[in-house]
């Protein structure tokens, strides 16, 4: 859920291929009955959708405004509002707010801008493309535990991989970028964008097959250099496709978990503690849960509100185009 | 924009016949700097970015005393063991770990793409009341971020008493409403024609669904299985809170949480760190172009 | 294309059913219906978790092994490791929660009094002790008091493991601090130990104590300053009503926290060293002394050719105060028969039975069947500093407090702050106070 499905987690265009088949003409006789079978049909999905994603939903909801705890089975006191001015006035909510930010912000232009470059290199390679995609795609499908595993090795203080490479480049390696509260976040930022650099990077080869190789052969006979076509045809017609890779790695940046918790568990004390973290510590930690539903509550709106944008924004986008 | 990941009748891969690509005969002497440039940078960069992953497989095939050195160890020790393999193949733990990873990953591509095609088929194929509202509260629930209701639903399935079963992580992962959404898209470009013709020969919803539909689906259901498998496989945040005993753990768990009491075994580690994302490299070598595809088509549309 | 697609069908059939096959066909096979059926995994093997790593973990591993020896083999127990601190005592709860615990755990002795406050613990009644031939007075009384809740016993003791003081014999030597019988001369007074520490830091020409207090270490700084804290005689608790009320004594937190500073600004202590490298500045003679756990004994006697002994930290106060926690055995809440009680009960016993194993890693041991034997009181340096365990202090009960506790990370942070310097003993009270603030404020979740 975490790597693959943290796309599918995210918005769809209901923008479908609408074919001869989606608009409801007369009633024929076959359609008879489709009522029950419809139903019918929807209920197995239906019956996981309600109790794993709608009941939990509610849940959460309610549960925010109790001191539920994780260790007795009812809902606990009526709290009101307080577990949500707790968690407004707790600086260490507002400090994992602002390390999702910082994620955010260390990890899109990198994230971005390789994969364009490598999308647009690749595209235009002859030879040997599946070696660039095994190289820049593979490390998307791993586990974050594997991830986390290869990247706290390499930043091992004095010793590792990377520390080891400061000192041919004449550096001097400090205690080690995960143990600096200073430098912890870019620690993580560096393994994530090796690690989810992929997935940018087949959305910008499949958008690179949607720009028609004629516009290329107008503007090479008009004698346009490769740096021109790019700049001129390749960058504008993939803008919506970079807006689509920014709204995306905001959204999983607002769901970052799992390198935090493997990588340095929201250390060193709690400078890259980020937003999950904080609600699974509260919950299955502090045992709060109630409190740790207020502090769900608010993230989900912070996500769905982003969500929200990017549906907008796509319809707009769709608009225009057609 | 219109790739889509899977489309009946026609298929496009776009590695091939990309126009920058082809255009080969009409390169001239600037485009043949740029051809050697852009080589050039990306081998850099392809290098840059396998290091990593060359650096674990290596440190797993070194004697732990060379890797508790450092890095200008393993780099220079050429003595490849299988030690750390074989020890944890030996201590058993990896089995158990393989299997709830295996179990969970297969049991829930088989019931999200079985129940998802089926919700789809309704949606897309029949005529019904409340058909569209159920579509948009489909599609609302896509904006819905499943990993903020870690909480939540670790309290349901402690309710429903699954929690330490293979269930506890199958059954949150069944609702995947993108993989819907991908089907519905799909079906809506089969043709209706092909669907009546069956109908008047006499087939009830169940065999147009099973014996058209799910046929002509082959390569959608390949796309959300192997999706939905790698998803539950790598899957961390559910698996770490609703397992908690080490024999039923996923292998990403067991490894982030059960340690070994040897101190620091920097090779028994990243062994058991391919060991982990083994079936997954293996399974992208055979399905490239299907994950590629997915992966591009679920982050296009979802 | 309708063949290709009649093939698809079956194929997707095939592996669906293929899915399910898999564990319907080896349902015999213990995790797999355990994880589909909620079956029991091998009823008659004990399941025990615990938190040990380095040299405690390869001790505890002996002494599992000496378990097995005499409970019918492997098969007779299941043993964790899960990594130390916050998420272990996590994987208990939630696993008490679902219905599925170890049969038996280690714990923290100031972990296990939130535990059994949540109901996460069953009580250990006098029955049970006699069933294996233990009764209370067969533990030393410090943890055996310090573990009694409300009459209840919940936990059992293993050991008790004090704050002690790792020397170098060299550097000591050359600093004239050994006395003839080659042991640190007494140093029980701020006069005398300022005076040695000025010494030292001439012989190593830097630093003459370390304290690990950067990356991520929080618990070393809490350690020392609750050890110093409570050499006063006025110290109050730091925390008192289970957590709800900060009752430090401030002045105190003040004196002790300007005075750790001042021996930075002399540079006589580390300013800031991660916890490994804290201790191998003493094992290679680049400080005289290093406060830690007796468990870092293992890692000390693997340095080649170093010379250390161990003492109880020297009394720079009023009275003798070594912070402390004990390793204890606790039975997570479960329906048990009358057998499997007695199986977890003869476990911990044969456990306890192997104390002399553990004592040899560092702690001393709580089972005085063996503290007190002759064989014991031989183990050197263990004989150097096992009075520390007669002043053990335990951290204040608190919902959120204990070993690796959320506590214990706000405040050792703010400590290690004071330590660098990054902070005066003022804004480490301020940052306290607003860091506990939630925490006080809030009814225990238990």
């Amino acid at each position: 859920m975490t790597t693959a499905q943290a796309p599918a987690a995210a918005l769809i265009k209901p923008r479908s291929a609408r074919t001869a088949s989606a608009q409801p003409r007369s009633i024929s006789p076959l359609r008879r009955g489709d009522g029950r079978s419809g139903w019918l049909f929807l209920a197995p999905f239906g019956v996981f959708y309600l109790v794993f994603l709608i009941g939990p939903t509610i849940y959460m909801i309610v549960a925010s405004f109790f001191n539920t705890s994780m260790v007795h089975t009812d809902l606990g006191s009526f709290a009101g509002f307080a577990n949500y001015a707790e968690m407004l006035t707790r600086p260490d909510f507002w400090s994992a707010m602002w390390h999702t930010l910082q994620f955010t912000i260390y990890t899109t232009p990198p994230l971005v801008i390789f994969a364009f470059v490598f999308a647009v290199l690749t595209n235009r390679v002859r030879h040997g493309q599946w070696f660039f995609r095994l190289a820049f795609f593979l490390p998307f499908i791993l586990p974050s535990a594997t991830i986390s595993l290869i990247w706290v090795f390499v930043f091992t203080p004095a010793t590792g991989l990377w520390a080891y490479m400061q000192q041919l480049l004449g550096m001097t390696p400090g205690n080690g970028i995960l143990a600096n509260p200073n430098t912890a976040m870019i620690g993580i930022a560096i393994a994530t964008v090796w690690w989810t650099l992929g997935f940018n990077f087949v959305l910008y080869l499949a958008g690179l097959q949607d720009i028609p190789r004629e516009l290329y052969e107008a503007a090479a006979v008009d004698g346009a250099s490769n740096w021109s076509q790019i700049r001129f045809i390749t960058l504008p017609l993939l803008s919506r496709t970079t807006t689509l890779v920014i709204l995306l790695q905001i959204i999983a940046s607002l769901k970052i978990f799992d390198q935090v918790y493997l990588m340095t568990s929201g250390g060193p004390g709690i400078s890259t503690q980020v937003a999950l973290g904080l609600v699974t510590g509260t919950a299955f930690t502090d045992n709060r849960v109630g409190a740790a539903s207020a502090a769900s509550v608010l993230l989900f709106i912070v996500i769905v509100a982003v969500a929200v944008i990017r549906q907008l924004f796509d319809r707009s986008a769709a608009r225009r185009e057609a | 924009m219109t790739t889509t990941a899977v489309r009946p009748g026609k298929r496009r891969s776009y590695v091939s016949g990309a126009a920058p690509a082809a255009n080969g005969a009409r390169i001239g002497t600037s485009g043949k700097t740029f051809q050697v440039v852009s080589i050039i940078v990306l081998v850099v960069f392809a290098i840059i970015w396998l290091i990593p992953s060359l650096f674990a497989l290596k440190t797993s095939l070194t004697d732990n005393g060379v890797a508790a050195l450092g890095a200008q160890a393993i780099l220079t020790h050429w003595n490849p063991t299988l030690h750390s393999f074989a020890s944890f193949f030996q201590a058993g733990d990896i089995w158990n770990w393989y299997l709830a990873s295996g179990i969970t990953s297969v049991i829930t591509a088989f019931l999200t793409v079985l129940f998802a095609s089926m919700a789809a088929f309704a949606l897309s194929r029949l005529r019904f009341r409340g058909r569209n509202v159920t579509f948009l509260l489909v599609i609302l629930g896509i904006m819905i971020p499943t990993q903020v209701l870690i909480v939540p639903i670790f309290q349901m399935l402690n309710w429903m008493s699954l929690l330490n079963t293979y269930w506890s992580v199958i059954f949150p992962q069944v609702p995947a409403v993108i993989a819907v959404f991908i089907f519905k898209q799909f079906f809506d470009g089969i043709p209706a024609e092909m669907e009546e013709a069956a109908r008047i020969d006499g087939a009830n919803r169940w065999q147009v669904y099973w014996s058209l539909i799910v046929p002509l689906s082959r390569p959608v259901i390949a796309a959300v299985s192997i999706l939905t498998f790698v998803g539950v496989w790598n899957n961390l945040l559910l698996p770490l809170f609703v397992l908690s005993n080490p024999n039923l753990m996923t292998i990403p768990v067991g490894l982030a949480t059960v340690q070994s009491s040897f101190g620091q075994r920097y090779a028994d580690i990243q062994a058991g760190a391919i060991l982990a994302a083994l079936p997954l490299i293996i399974l992208y070598l055979i399905f490239q172009r299907q994950i590629v595809e997915g992966v591009t088509g679920s982050g296009l549309k979802g | 294309m309708a063949k290709a697609s009649g093939l698809s069908r079956r194929g997707f059939l095939a592996a669906g059913l293929a899915g399910l096959a898999v564990p319907a066909l080896s349902a015999c096979a213990g995790p797999v219906s355990a994880g589909l059926a909620g079956s029991q995994l091998n009823p008659k093997t004990l399941v025990y978790w615990n938190l040990f790593g380095g040299g405690d973990g390869s001790r505890m591993q002996a002494m599992e092994a000496g378990y097995q020896k005499t409970h019918g083999g492997s098969s007779s127990l299941q043993s964790t490791t899960f990594a130390w601190g916050n998420p272990y005592y996590s994987k208990v709860t939630l696993s008490t929660v679902g219905h599925k615990p170890p049969d038996v755990a280690v714990s923290h002795l100031t972990r296990a009094k939130p535990l059994w406050e949540g109901g996460i613990l069953d009580p250990i009644t006098d029955d049970d002790l006699a069933s294996v031939g233990l009764s209370p007075d067969d533990f030393s009384q410090a943890p055996w008091q310090a573990q009694k809740t409300n009459g209840h016993n919940i936990a059992l003791p293993l050991d008790t493991h004090p704050l002690v003081m790792f020397y170098n014999l060299d550097v000591l030597g050359k600093a004239g601090l050994l006395g003839d019988d080659k042991q640190i001369v007494p140093l029980d007074s701020m006069e005398k130990f300022e005076a040695a520490l000025a010494s030292i830091s001439k012989v190593t020409k830097g630093p003459a104590i370390t304290v690990a207090n950067v990356a991520g270490e929080t618990a070393t700084p809490w350690r020392v300053f609750t050890t110093l804290y409570n050499q006063h005689a006025d110290a109050t608790p730091f925390l008192s009503d289970n957590g709800s009320k900060l009752t430090v004594n401030w002045d105190i937190f003040e004196d002790v926290t300007s005075r750790i500073q001042s021996w930075v600004k002399k540079g006589w202590l580390n300013s800031g060293l991660d916890y490994g490298t804290a201790q191998s500045y003493m094992f290679t003679g680049k400080a005289g002394m290093y406060l830690e756990g007796e468990w870092e004994i293992t890692t000390a006697q693997l340095v080649k050719g170093l010379k250390f002994d161990m003492a109880p930290i020297p009394t720079l106060y009023d009275k003798p105060a070594a912070q402390a926690d004990s390793h204890t055995f606790i039975l997570p809440k479960k329906d048990r028969s009358p057998e499997q009680r007695k199986q977890a009960m003869g476990f911990i016993k044969s456990m306890l039975d192997q104390s002399m194993t553990w004592a040899q890693g560092g702690h001393v041991p709580a089972y005085l069947p063996v503290a007190d034997s002759a064989a014991y009181k031989k183990l050197e340096p263990q004989a150097h500093y096992a009075s520390a365990a007669e002043h053990a202090v335990y951290d204040d009960p608190a919902w959120y407090g204990g070993s690796g506790s959320t506590f214990e990370g706000i405040v050792g942070a703010e400590l290690g702050l004071v330590q660098q310097r990054a902070a005066t003993p003022a804004q480490a009270r301020q940052s306290i106070e607003s860091q506990l603030k939630i925490y006080l404020n809030t009814p225990s979740p238990l």
